[in-house]
C-alpha cells in the first residue's frame, strides 16, 4: 500500500516536471517577427508602401519605417500584438493594434505592414506569413574545424 | 562429447586473458582482414603499427617496475618524459650532430631522471594506498612548472629557441641533423615497397624488455616483486620496502626518459611546454590491454598491449575513414584506452590491496 | 605561560590546517600589487567568477560528505548540462525558461550518468578518485560519440547553425546569445559600480542552504557515517552500496545545474571542451579553499573561489610585469593550481597514515591495559 503511494507521488512529480517543460517550452520560445513596409499583393490587388509607418510587437519599443524598409523585434511565445500608428490620406493618425499567433516550430514571421493597414479587420493569413531565412544567411561556415583536444587542461583562462 | 572441455577451455582462457582483451585483439584482427578490401595498404599499416610500436614501447615498459613495487600504475610517467626532454635539449645544445646526439641525450637525461625519480619515490612512500592520484598530479605540476622553466632556461642554440626574441625554447623542436631516425634507420629491413621493420628501434626496445626481465629474476628484482604483493611478509623477511619502492620509482623514471628519446628520434621533433601532459594515458592503458593488471606485469604485457593499442590507433583511422568516410578513430581510442584503464580499476581482486 | 602554550599551539594548528589558503594569500598580496589591476576591476571580477563557479563547487560536497573524495565525475554532469543546453539553443528556447528547461532534460541523463559513476566507483572502493577521474575521461569519448556523431544523423537537430557543414555532429563553438546572462540579468544592482546578479547570488545561496539542510537529514547522517567508516555503517543497518550511488548522484545532477548557470554567464559553449576543464578548475579552487579530501564545507567553496581566481587574474599581467612575459604567469598559475591540488592530496594521505598509525598505537596500548 505504501509503495504504491510513493509510486504514485513520484509518477505525478514526473507528470507535473514534463507539463512544466511543455509550458516552458511554449513561454520560452523564441521567434524572429519581421516587419516589413513594402508593395505587396493581397488578393490580386496591389498596395503602396506607407510613407512612414511607426511599428510595434509587444511592448518593445516601436520602430519607424520608411517605404522598402524592414526590421525585426526579437519575441518569446506565441501571442503578440502588433501596434502600427501611420497618418492616413487626410493627415488624421490612426492607430491599429492586432494580436496574432505564431506557429509553435516557426522561427520567423514577417507582418506585412501595408496589408495590415489595408486590412486591418482582414485575416491573420492577409498580412502575416511564415517566413524562412535564406539557406546562405544560415550557414555561415567560419570555423568548422572540430577540436576534440583533451590536452587543453588548465592553460586556457577562464 | 569433447565439447564442455573445449567450453570450459575456452572460458578458462576467456578468464585468464580477460574478456576486453579479447574483443580488443579480434577487433584489431577484424580490421587487419578489412584493411585490403577499404583499399588500405595492409603492408604500410603493418609497418606504422611496427614504428608506433617501438616509439612506445619503452614507455610502456615503465610501467613495470612501479606496478611490480605495488606503486600502482605510473600516471607520473611526464616526470620521466621531463627528464628525457630535459637530457633531449642539452644534448642539442651542445650542439654534436648526428647519432651521438641520442646517447648524449640519454647520458645527460640519466642524473635528472635519479634524482626527479629518487623524489617522487620518496614522495609516494609516504603516501602508500594513494598513490595513483597523486602520481597524475605530480606528472601534471612537473609539466606546468617545466612550462616555465622552458622559457626561462638559458638555452641559446638557434634551432632550439624562438627566432625573433632568441629566449625561451620552441614548442617543437626539430631533432634533425642529430638523432632523427637513428634506431630506426640501423639495420632497417626493406621487406616490400610499403612494409619497412625499424629492426635498430626494436633491438633497442628488446635490449631494455630483456634487461628488465633479467633484472626481475636478481635477487632485487624479487624482492621488488615481494613488495608488491605483501609488504608487510616482504618487511618481516628483512626487506627494506621504502627503498624497494624508491629503486622502482627511479627505474620507471628513467625509462620514461629514455623511453621519449626513442620517441623522439622516430617522430623527428621534441615536443615541450603541454607535450608530455597527457602521456600517461596511453602508456598505461597500453600495458593493460596487455594484460597486465593493477599489481601485476609482465614483459609479455607489455609488448602485445603495446602492439594491439598501437595497432588499434593507426589501423582505425585509415580503415574506419574509407569504410564508413567517417573518423572515429579518435572516439574509439578515448572509450578503448580508458575502458580499460576502468576496466583494471575496478577489479574485484586487486581492489583488496 | 600554559596560556601561552596553547595559543601558541593553537596558532600552530591554524596554520598547519590553513596552509594552502595561507600560501595562496601570501602569492596574491604579492601579485595584485605587481599586476597593477585597480581594486574595483577585481572586485568586479571576482564577483562574476563567484557567480559562475560557486554552484559547480558546491556540488563537490556532497560526495566528500560521503568519504568518496574529489568528484572528478562532476565532468558528467557538466556534459549532461551541456547536451540540455544545445537542445534548447536547437529548439530556440530563451531566457529563464530556456535555463530551466536545460535544467529539466539535464536531470534526468545526470542522474543515470551519476547512477553510473557510482555503480563503478563502488567497484573502485579505496580508490574513488582516481577511477572517478578516468570516468571522466571515458565518459568524454561517449559524449564525443553522442554530440560530434550522433547529434543530426541520429538524434534529430533542426538548426543549420549548430551542426558542421559535413551535415551531422554539433560545431565547436555553440552560442548561447539566447539565454546569455539571462539569470544574471534578472536583478543586477550596482553597488559603486560594480554590478552584482543578485537573481544567482540568490540561488548560490539557496543551494547553500540545501547543502546544510540535506547534512542534517537522515540520508545526509547516513552519508556522514558512511563516509567515516563504511563497515560500522553497514552494521549499523545501513545501505552503504546505495547511500554511496545516492551521493555520487546527487552531485552529477547539482554539476548539470552549475554548468547551466556557468554558461550562462560565458555566453558561449565549447562543445568539447568546456566540461572537461570545469572538473580540474573546481576541485584545485575547492581545495584552494582550505578543503580536504575528507573535509569540506561551503566557507572553503567561497574562500577557494575568490583566492583560485584571484590568482587566475592577477599572475599573466603580474608575470608580464615581472619578467616580460605574460605566459610566465599563466603557466604559472597552472603550475600553482596543479601544485596546490597534489600538496593538498600528499597532506591528506599522510594524515590519514598519521591517523591510522595512532588508532593502531592505541588499541595496542588498550590491549596491554586489559591484559
Amino acid at each position: 500500500m505504501k509503495m504504491g503511494r510513493t509510486l504514485l507521488i513520484r509518477l505525478s512529480a514526473v507528470l507535473v516536471i514534463l507539463i512544466l517543460s511543455v509550458v516552458l517550452f511554449f513561454i520560452g520560445k523564441s521567434h524572429t517577427v519581421l516587419v516589413d513596409n513594402k508593395t505587396v499583393t493581397v488578393e490580386g490587388r496591389e498596395i503602396a508602401p506607407l510613407k512612414l509607418v511607426e511599428v510595434s510587437v509587444s511592448k518593445q519599443g516601436a520602430l519607424e519605417l520608411t517605404p522598402r524598409d524592414r526590421d525585426k523585434f526579437e519575441v518569446t511565445g506565441q501571442k503578440h500584438r502588433v501596434t502600427v500608428t501611420y497618418t492616413d490620406d487626410a493627415w488624421n493618425e490612426r492607430t491599429i493594434t492586432r494580436s496574432f499567433t505564431v506557429p509553435l516550430m516557426q522561427d520567423m514571421v514577417m507582418v506585412l505592414v501595408p496589408a495590415l493597414v489595408a486590412h486591418p479587420e482582414g485575416d491573420q493569413a492577409l498580412w502575416l506569413e511564415n517566413y524562412e531565412a535564406p539557406t546562405y544567411a544560415v550557414t555561415m561556415s567560419e570555423s568548422d574545424e572540430v577540436v576534440t583536444d583533451d590536452m587543453a587542461g588548465l592553460i586556457t583562462g577562464i | 562429447m569433447n565439447g564442455a572441455a573445449v567450453v570450459s577451455w575456452g572460458k578458462r582462457f576467456v578468464r585468464s586473458f580477460g574478456l576486453p582483451r579479447i574483443i580488443i585483439a579480434l577487433f584489431l584482427l577484424s580490421l587487419f582482414i578489412l584493411a585490403p578490401f577499404a583499399g588500405v595498404n595492409v603492408g604500410t599499416s603493418l609497418s606504422d603499427t611496427l614504428n608506433r610500436f617501438g616509439m612506445n614501447a619503452i614507455m610502456v615498459l615503465a610501467m613495470v617496475p612501479m606496478i611490480h613495487s605495488g606503486c600502482g600504475l605510473n600516471f607520473g610517467l611526464p616526470l620521466g618524459i621531463i627528464a628525457g626532454l630535459l637530457g633531449a635539449t642539452i644534448s642539442l645544445q651542445v650542439n654534436i650532430p648526428g647519432p651521438a646526439s641520442f646517447f648524449l641525450a640519454i647520458l645527460f637525461c640519466t642524473p635528472f631522471a635519479l634524482i626527479l625519480g629518487w623524489g617522487y619515490g620518496a614522495l609516494l612512500n609516504r603516501v602508500k594506498g594513494g598513490e595513483m592520484m597523486i602520481a597524475t598530479y605530480v606528472g601534471f605540476s612537473s609539466v606546468a612548472f617545466m612550462c616555465i622553466m622552458w622559457l626561462l632556461l638559458p638555452f641559446n642554440n638557434p634551432t632550439m629557441v624562438w627566432g625573433f626574441s632568441g629566449r625561451g625554447l620552441r614548442t617543437t623542436i626539430s631533432v634533425e641533423g642529430y638523432y632523427l631516425h637513428v634506431l630506426n634507420d640501423f639495420l632497417s629491413i626493406q621487406l616490400t615497397k610499403h612494409l619497412v621493420i625499424p629492426t635498430g628501434m626494436l633491438l633497442f626496445f628488446a635490449f631494455f624488455a630483456f634487461i628488465i626481465w633479467a633484472f626481475l629474476h636478481t635477487k632485487t628484482g624479487t624482492a621488488m616483486t615481494a613488495v608488491g604483493s605483501n609488504p608487510v611478509f616482504a618487511r618481516a623477511s628483512g626487506i627494506n620496502v621504502d627503498r624497494i619502492r624508491t629503486l622502482s620509482v627511479v627505474m620507471s623514471t628513467w625509462l620514461g626518459a629514455v623511453g621519449i628519446l626513442v620517441y623522439q628520434q622516430s617522430f623527428g621533433f621534441i615536443q615541450l611546454y603541454m607535450g608530455p601532459f597527457y602521456m600517461a594515458l596511453p602508456a598505461v592503458s597500453a600495458i593493460l590491454i596487455g594484460g597486465a593488471s593493477v599489481n601485476k606485469a609482465s614483459i609479455l604485457n607489455v609488448i602485445i598491449g603495446t602492439f594491439l593499442f598501437q595497432g588499434i590507433v593507426t589501423m582505425t583511422p585509415s580503415v574506419m575513414n574509407s569504410m564508413i568516410h567517417t573518423d572515429m578513430s579518435e572516439v574509439i581510442r578515448i572509450v578503448v584506452s580508458n575502458g580499460m584503464i576502468l576496466y583494471a580499476l575496478t577489479r574485484k581482486t586487486e581492489a583488496a590491496r | 605561560m600554559t596560556l601561552n602554550a596553547t595559543k601558541g599551539q593553537k596558532l600552530l594548528r591554524f596554520l598547519a590546517n590553513n596552509t594552502v589558503p595561507i600560501l595562496f594569500l601570501i602569492i596574491c598580496a604579492f601579485g595584485i600589487p605587481l599586476s597593477g589591476y585597480s581594486a574595483n576591476y577585481l572586485v568586479s571580477e571576482i564577483i562574476i567568477r563567484l557567480v559562475r563557479n560557486s554552484f559547480l563547487i558546491v556540488s563537490l560536497l556532497i560526495p566528500i560528505l560521503a568519504g568518496m573524495g574529489l568528484n572528478f565525475g562532476m565532468t558528467l554532469g557538466a556534459m549532461a548540462g551541456q547536451i540540455g543546453l544545445i537542445f534548447i539553443s536547437d529548439w530556440g528556447i530563451v531566457g529563464i525558461p530556456g535555463m530551466v528547461l536545460a535544467m529539466i532534460i539535464s536531470t534526468p541523463i545526470s542522474m543515470f550518468l551519476g547512477w553510473l559513476c557510482g555503480k563503478i566507483l563502488n567497484m573502485a572502493k579505496g580508490r574513488e578518485m582516481v577511477t572517478s577521474y578516468i570516468i571522466g575521461f571515458f565518459m568524454n569519448g561517449i559524449y564525443q560519440l553522442v554530440v560530434l556523431y550522433g547529434m543530426g544523423a541520429v538524434i534529430p537537430i533542426r538548426s543549420k547553425s549548430l551542426v558542421l557543414p559535413r551535415g551531422y555532429g554539433i560545431r565547436n563553438t555553440v552560442n548561447l546569445i539566447g539565454i546569455r546572462k539571462s539569470l544574471d540579468n534578472l536583478l543586477m544592482i550596482r553597488i559603486l559600480g560594480i554590478p552584482i546578479p543578485v537573481a544567482t547570488f540568490i540561488l548560490i545561496a539557496l543551494l547553500c542552504l540545501f547543502v546544510l539542510w540535506f547534512k542534517k537529514t537522515k540520508l545526509g547522517q547516513d552519508m556522514r557515517a558512511v563516509g567515516q567508516d563504511m563497515e560500522v555503517a553497514r552494521a549499523a543497518g545501513i545501505p552503504v552500496e546505495h547511500t554511496r550511488i545516492l551521493s555520487i548522484v546527487i552531485s552529477t545532477v547539482l554539476a548539470g545545474y552549475g554548468m547551466i548557470i556557468y554558461l550562462q554567464n560565458i555566453g558561449t559553449l565549447n562543445t568539447y571542451n568546456s566540461h572537461m576543464q570545469i572538473g580540474m578548475f573546481s576541485v584545485a579552487a575547492l581545495l584552494v579553499g582550505g578543503a580536504t579530501v575528507a573535509k569540506a564545507n561551503i566557507r572553503n567553496v567561497f574562500l577557494g573561489v575568490i583566492l583560485f581566481h584571484l590568482m587566475f587574474i592577477v599572475s599573466p599581467m603580474a608575470g608580464k610585469n615581472l619578467i616580460g612575459q605574460a605566459q610566465l604567469g599563466e603557466y604559472f598559475r597552472v603550475f600553482v593550481s596543479y601544485g596546490v591540488i597534489t600538496i593538498s592530496l600528499v597532506l591528506y594521505e599522510m594524515r590519514k597514515k598519521r591517523e591510522q598509525a595512532e588508532a593502531g598505537l592505541s588499541l595496542a596500548a588498550a590491549q596491554e591495559v586489559e591484559a
